[in-house]
């Protein structure tokens, strides 16, 4: 047995020492220039404005350490792609942490203490234990590069649908050279290193401290036995070792220093962007503060540091791009592309010692590197890329902030600013007269509390396509004839209800939601109630998100919690059971804004119905395209719908009776996309609470019958 | 440089109005007030002057009303607009559009602009009239239903096309000062958003009465006026039945509605 201290790699061996000065030197110019690199980009985040994203520090940290030692994110909906970034993440780490370990050794704490460590069984584990790491690397670096090469994912295409083919930023061709170029690098330096490693036990295999413990580098003893089969002997391989030494330190030198220009910062900014996650974002957009002039987004400063950082955070996985509903359906909108254009405009302009003039800074415009306004406009905000995002990229609070700019400028289809009008005018979208609110209860065989002149248990809040439009109005009378049976204590704003504003907002017209906001909070908070329902998803989020923001706390429930509850309490009974093949379209505002994914299941089962889930469900739910103030800005005639893309993948499921919503919107929209997309006679559009009255076992035949024949 | 756009604020009518008890008016709780429609046009081309001019153009509105008007100016200050001037004495209640186009020409004489707009119409009364009205007590040329404008601040003429019936254009080279009014379409009037009306709630709004204009009582209100409302009222509708029903049946019934006319049944 050889002496413990002798079972090691000795660095720099058989080197003069003016070429370890030299490696030396090049070490220290790649770091310098890493770190200049490192000051360029914290420099161009400076450059944003402030964000109270640094609170919660540990929590946060902890959450991101989470997500990273998962890889949790990042598997979503490409488990492979997952499996094999975690290889290189995790075989990446290993290594780093290894030269880290030699590194402490060599240059702290022996030429300090005359301390080592680096030797004996602690060498020999490590050995093992980099090999396996780097055999990981090269086998996540070679998946990736097949899948790139062969599987030819649409997600990875940066062709970009909102610019024609003859614009010079049209399919991004320098992005596929970085890509390759990464995977190219990383692989060769991975390989240099074992046949440096094999080379190096060639030319020492006359050591016995070497060469009898070689299989615990089982990659680079493997290549150093087929090598040596070759005819390669201890001297040429000497050589070879020199070379190749060079070359290996060289490139990884150099990838060292590259890290802050090239796509390889993601390392730190995709950390960065996932420690700063907001679980709000899109769910509570941002408010202006009262002092602050200028509203939204209209030059790159105007972003926040964070969302600065959240641009260099992508990584192009084009997740976002294969969930925008607005990309699917061919509107010249990808939030990849959002993103992506606004990096390379920050890069271009923040990162230059001096910032340019205002007038250079402008994001908005039909330039290489702005966003147009019908990408902006082409957003539903339905929070598919947000909530997708595996490195917590918050594209749809950009989108917004940027929309506020345009309307601010009246930057908009004149149809959505008379809409706008006539909200601020009557309180509602519908162009209607605000005594027209509560019209509909006038059907009803009985009458609802009015909560403003009386205390009531429950308050609900209405919402106006559940108020005016007369398909919804069915809905709405069964509602009110279910809240009745189960004996709720419940009342209506009546005319004082306003919008609640959700949409408002996420049009971009903040001044206006503000006004509704605050109306709608002094209305309600004038009354007596305990708690909120409302069978709009819309106003739910924004009561329950946003309205805190403006001083409203209130208790809010969607109708599918609240009915689920009150047959789980047997206060409504069920007499029927429906043997019906339906599937569920989780609505944006219910699923993703709010995970309301299970209590509308949970009851159609109660309902005794066959659910069929549609192969994009609860969190990848696909939006009808009503949000984000889509419903008031026509779609262009001639390309799909997303309400038709939709309804298409419903019309898959064998047998399919009924396609179940919850939302106005949903059946507003749905009622439509059935009929343009000629599946009239096959399914029906039904809202759950049209499902569930056709069940529920009532005590007054009338409003039985009433319900019937509603 | 300066323009002056008069604007009204205009009263639309809720669902399900009711006529007051003297017959003269609807009751002012169905009533919803805002901007009139031509007036969004005028301010836009006024503010399309300035904001294509090299030189300084100042843009004033001016409005004849009670303070409820104010909202008005407002979102015309919110829109761009330089100052706001907002002429009221309770005297001139009852005013009809000549007279209202008599106080504006004297806030013009105080004001000298170069230019003046009005809209071609209010949605409310529709007259017509006061932007003509006002060029005649100023003695200044005009063009009315203007849809189309070639003008360059500080010179002495200006072209306009008006718009006749028939889809006919007429272009015309008018003198400058003049008093145009401006029809819809002859732009794309911008959206005043709330933040900016909210805004806008920080500027002054100027106001003058009767005295500050060197008028009198005598001058304005329902006393002035040459035309005043006698009766408003909803007109009977629906005359014309449609008859259905194979051509026998259909010549039974009107048989039947002839007798019944003739009082034969």
């Amino acid at each position: 047995m050889n002496e413990a201290q002798e079972i090691t790699r000795i660095l720099f061996q058989g080197f003069q020492t003016s070429s370890i000065y030299l490696f030396y030197a090049f070490g220290y110019s790649a770091i310098a220039v890493f770190l200049y690199g490192c000051y360029v980009q914290v420099r161009k985040y400076r450059r944003g404005q402030p964000d109270s994203a640094w609170g919660e520090f540990l929590a946060r940290f902890g959450d991101m350490v989470k997500t990273m030692l998962t890889h949790r994110t990042i598997k979503r909906r490409d488990k492979a792609a997952g499996k094999a970034h975690a290889a290189i993440f995790f075989g990446f780490v290993l290594l780093f942490l290894g030269t880290a370990t030699i590194t402490l050794e060599y240059d702290i704490t022996e030429p300090l203490f005359g301390f080592k460590f680096w030797y004996g069984d602690f060498y020999l584990w490590f050995s093992l234990v980099l090999d396996i790491a780097g055999t990981a690397v090269i086998a996540g670096v070679l998946y990736m590069m097949y899948r790139r090469k062969w599987l030819k994912l649409p997600k990875l295409d940066y062709k970009r649908p909102d610019r024609e083919p003859t614009d010079p930023d049209y399919d991004r061709s320098e992005y596929r050279r970085e890509d390759w170029a990464f995977l190219w690098g990383f692989i060769i330096i991975l390989i240099t290193g074992f046949l440096l490693e094999a080379s190096r036990l060639i030319w020492l295999m006359n050591d016995p401290t070497v060469w009898d413990y070689r299989w615990w580098s089982p990659v680079g003893a493997l290549i150093a036995n087929v090598l040596h089969g070759l005819g390669i002997g201890p001297e040429a391989a000497g050589h070879f070792r020199t070379g190749l030494w060079w070359f290996h330190g060289f490139i990884a030198l150099t990838f060292v220093a590259l890290i802050p220009f090239t796509k390889v910062k993601h390392i730190f900014t995709a950390s960065a962007s996932l420690m700063f996650r907001d679980p709000m974002a899109g769910r509570r957009l941002p408010m202006v503060p009262e002092d602050q002039e200028e509203i939204g987004v209209k030059t790159i400063t105007d972003l926040t540091w964070k969302n600065l950082l959240n641009l260099d955070a992508c990584t192009k996985c084009g997740r976002c791009h294969e969930a925008c509903p607005a990309n699917a359906v061919g509107a010249p909108l990808s939030p990849r592309d959002v993103i992506l254009s606004l990096r390379e405009f920050a890069n271009n302009t923040l990162q230059k010692k001096e910032l340019p003039d205002e007038a250079e800074l402008d994001v908005h415009g039909k330039d290489i590197g702005q966003v147009f306004m019908e990408t902006l406009w082409s957003c539903r905000t339905c929070l598919a890329c947000v909530e997708i995002c595996p490195v917590a990229v918050e594209h749809v609070p950009i989108i917004v902030q940027m929309r506020r700019k345009l309307v601010d400028e009246g930057n908009m289809e004149p149809i959505l600013q008379k809409t706008l009008q006539s909200v601020h005018k009557n309180g509602n979208s519908m162009g209607e007269s605000k005594r027209k609110r509560a019209k509909w209860t006038k059907d009803l065989p009985f009458t609802i509390k009015d909560a403003r002149k009386e205390p009531v248990d429950v308050m609900w809040f209405v919402g106006d396509y559940a108020s005016f439009d007369p398909r919804n109005q069915v809905v709405t009378k069964s509602f009110a004839k279910l809240m009745r049976q189960a004996g709720v204590d419940f009342g209506l704003l009546y005319e004082a209800e306003m919008n609640a504003g959700n949409d408002i907002r996420r049009v971009g017209e903040e001044g206006l939601y503000e006004f509704l906001a605050t109306s709608n909070i002094s209305t309600l908070e004038k009354c007596d109630f305990q708690s909120i329902v409302t069978t709009d998803p819309h106003s739910f989020n924004t009561i329950r998100n946003e309205y805190p923001d403006f001083g409203g706390e209130f208790e809010i429930n969607h109708y599918t919690t609240v009915i689920k509850q009150l047959l789980e309490q047997g206060k409504l009974k069920l007499n029927k059971q429906l043997d019906l093949t339906v599937t569920f379209h989780d609505p944006c505002h219910l699923g993703r804004y709010n995970k309301g994914y299970d209590a509308p299941r949970d009851i159609i089962k109660m309902l005794g119905c066959d659910l069929v889930e549609m192969a994009r469900n609860r969190d990848n739910s696909f939006c009808c395209g009503a949000g984000g103030g889509r419903i008031w800005i026509p779609d262009p005639v001639g390309i799909q719908k997303p309400s038709e893309n939709r309804i298409h993948e419903a019309g898959e499921i064998e047998d399919l009776d009924v396609f179940i919503v919850s939302c106005p919107k949903d059946l507003t929209m749905f009622e439509d996309a059935r009929k343009t997309a000629g599946y009239e006679g096959k399914f029906e559009v039904k809202e759950l609470i049209e499902l569930i009255t056709e069940c529920v076992e009532f005590d007054d035949e009338s409003v039985d019958e009433d319900a019937d024949a509603a | 440089m300066k323009i002056l756009v008069a604007v009204k604020e205009v009263a639309s009518l809720d669902d399900d109005f009711e006529i007051r008890d003297d017959h003269l008016d609807v009751d002012e709780d169905f009533l919803l007030y805002d901007l009139n429609e031509w007036d969004d046009y005028s301010l836009e081309e006024a503010m399309n002057i300035k904001e294509a001019s090299d030189s300084d153009v100042e843009v004033v509105v001016v409005s004849v009303g009670p303070d409820r008007v104010e909202e008005s100016l407002r979102k015309c200050l919110a829109k761009g607009a330089d100052r706001a001037i907002r002429v009221w004495s309770d005297e001139m209640e009852g005013s009809d559009s000549i007279t209202i186009g008599r106080v504006l020409a004297a806030v013009a004489e105080q004001e000298k602009p170069d230019m003046i707009f009005a809209g071609v119409q209010s949605s409310d009364d529709a007259n017509a009239s006061t932007g003509i009205s006002l060029s005649s007590y100023l003695n200044w040329p005009h063009a009315a239903v203007v849809a189309g404008l070639e003008y360059t601040p500080g010179s002495n003429k200006a072209v306009v096309t008006r718009e006749l019936e028939g889809g006919m254009a007429q272009e015309v080279e008018i003198s400058c000062p003049a008093v145009l009014t401006i029809q819809l379409g002859i732009n794309t009037p911008r959206y005043a958003s709330l933040r900016g009306i909210k805004q806008a709630a920080a500027k002054p709004i100027e106001e003058i009465s009767l005295s500050d204009l060197g008028l009198s009582a005598e001058d304005v209100g329902a006393y002035a006026s040459f035309a005043r409302v006698r009766r408003m009222y909803i007109p009977e509708k629906g005359m014309a039945t449609m008859i259905d029903g194979t051509p026998a049946e259909q010549a039974a019934k009107l048989a039947e509605i002839i007798k019944e006319y003739r009082g034969e049944l």
